[in-house]
């Protein structure tokens, strides 16, 4: 994935003409085609609720950062956001930059790749940022707009882009600035709300990513998302009994850890923190079974479930039962 | 001095009472598992498992049959990798070019033959690859 200095002057338009004169080759399928191959989608969609803010200088970063926190029902103009995402020396704003200030409003940033996640994730009505290079790979343009719809019969994907809110953008002229960016897109939701596109493990990753940003409530909020769709899913069991350890909440961290368990039964992992929680509560003879389950499953962690029992065992000769 | 020495008892249980609560709120959590450590073990897997898909992609038996090498054989090698290697591998072929389209993953030529050159490293026909540890 290049890292590009996202500057999106006006130039813009003059490699918009190079492109349209220079770009050989076809992009495929119709967007009506395309999307046979993806079930249940809707003909056309647009999600009205997305504010528009005009780009002003180079700020497309901030702009498409505003709409879509304002759509996530965080008040903030995209004035407000230059500081926090825009690289004054690059004249432009990096993708993390982008990321690390929607965690920072609380918000769930999910990448996503790739036209079938962009149209599934319209189609449920959360609107994506789109990396574009509106040049050529060896002559970047780079902008961010905000995709808020499509309309299959049209071939068209609806684009609050630079100036102009609600702009019909060709498919084909879409892909292929897209597909110059990697087609990079991003999903800004509250936490607790799922991407639609998402699966289990980057969906968990996109939840660490405001799990690291020790917003612990947050994070729980953001993993007990991911178990109403992944039922007993490792990750989001051990990230949930993490967070609620880290808040203080030792029976609740306990119920999850339990829960993993219990659902992996060949994961030490999950009976080395069961054993941690166990242990704080004074419970060390429970905690030290649990410790030894660790140790016997061993694995690449294993030196933690030695150290872990030994803890255990200290505390517990220590202390009372 | 005599306010100092009518201070010293609560002063001392104020300080008892914040290391008690140090003690209880800062735990040993050195030897927890992070939510980190967990996701990236589960890389690791997904990493094997698409090594296994595209070792079972036609393309690639094909060629890897005409090195006389079996994909099953192939694929119960991948599986002796270490972690360490897996990586490695996964972040070569994050590289390749033509390895994903707006509609899937496409395998590349360049894709074909990185696979054989890894299998054959593998089962130390050819030494391409640093990261591979050769038999001896």
């Amino acid at each position: 994935m290049p890292v590009p200095a996202l500057s999106c002057g006006k130039t813009g338009i003059i490699s918009l003409v190079l492109l349209v004169t220079l770009t050989l080759g076809c992009a495929h399928l119709s967007l009506e085609q395309y999307c046979l191959s993806v079930s249940g989608l809707p003909r056309s969609v647009e999600i009205p609720s997305v504010p528009f803010y005009p780009q002003h200088d180079h700020y497309c970063g901030p702009a498409a950062m505003a709409m879509v926190l304002q759509w996530t029902g965080e008040n903030l103009s995209p004035r407000d956001l230059v500081p926090e995402i825009f690289t004054p020396s690059r004249k432009g704003s990096l993708q993390s930059a982008l990321i690390g200030a929607a965690r920072r409003h609380n918000r769930l940033a999910y990448p996503l790749q790739g036209l079938e996640a962009l149209l599934t994730e319209l189609a449920a009505g959360h609107p994506v940022i789109v990396l574009q290079n509106l040049g050529l790979r060896w002559f970047p343009r780079w902008h961010y707009s905000v995709s808020i719809g499509y309309d299959m019969a049209k071939d068209i994907v609806i684009l609050h882009s630079g100036e102009e809110a609600g702009r019909h953008m060709g498919r084909t002229l879409f892909v292929r600035t897209w597909r110059r960016a990697d087609y990079w897109g991003l999903v800004v939701l509250p936490t607790g709300q799922l991407p639609a596109s998402a699966d289990e493990h980057s969906y968990l990753k996109a939840a660490l990513g405001v799990e690291q940003t020790e917003q612990w409530e947050v994070a729980a909020r953001a993993y007990s998302a991911a178990l109403d769709r992944w039922h007993s899913s490792l990750g989001a069991l051990m990230g949930l009994g993490n967070c609620r350890y880290r808040l203080g909440d030792l029976l609740g961290a306990e119920q999850s850890f339990r829960h993993a368990a219990k659902a992996h039964p060949d994961s030490g992992a999950a009976f080395n923190n069961l054993a941690h929680v166990l242990a704080e509560q004074g419970r060390y003879a429970e905690a030290i079974e649990m410790a030894t389950r660790a140790v016997a499953i061993g694995g690449a962690s294993k030196h933690l479930y030695h150290q872990t029992l030994r803890e255990i065992q200290a505390a517990g000769e220590a202390g009372p039962d | 001095m005599r306010f100092l020495q009518s201070m010293r008892k609560p002063v001392a249980g104020l300080v008892i009472l914040a290391l008690a609560l140090s003690i209880t709120w800062v735990p040993a959590h050195a030897a927890m598992v992070s939510t980190d450590e967990i996701l990236k073990q589960n890389q690791r897997n997904l990493d094997r498992e698409h090594l296994h898909m595209l070792l079972d992609r036609s393309e690639v038996r094909v060629q890897l049959e005409a090195w006389g090498v079996n994909s099953e054989e192939a694929k119960a090698r991948v599986d002796n990798l270490t972690d360490q290697e897996i990586a490695e591998i996964a972040a070569q072929l994050d590289q390749m070019p033509a390895g994903s389209s707006a509609i899937g993953t496409l395998v590349g030529a360049a894709l074909i033959v990185f696979l054989v050159l890894l299998v054959t490293d593998i089962l130390g026909l050819t030494d391409v690859f640093s990261f591979i540890k050769k038999g001896k």
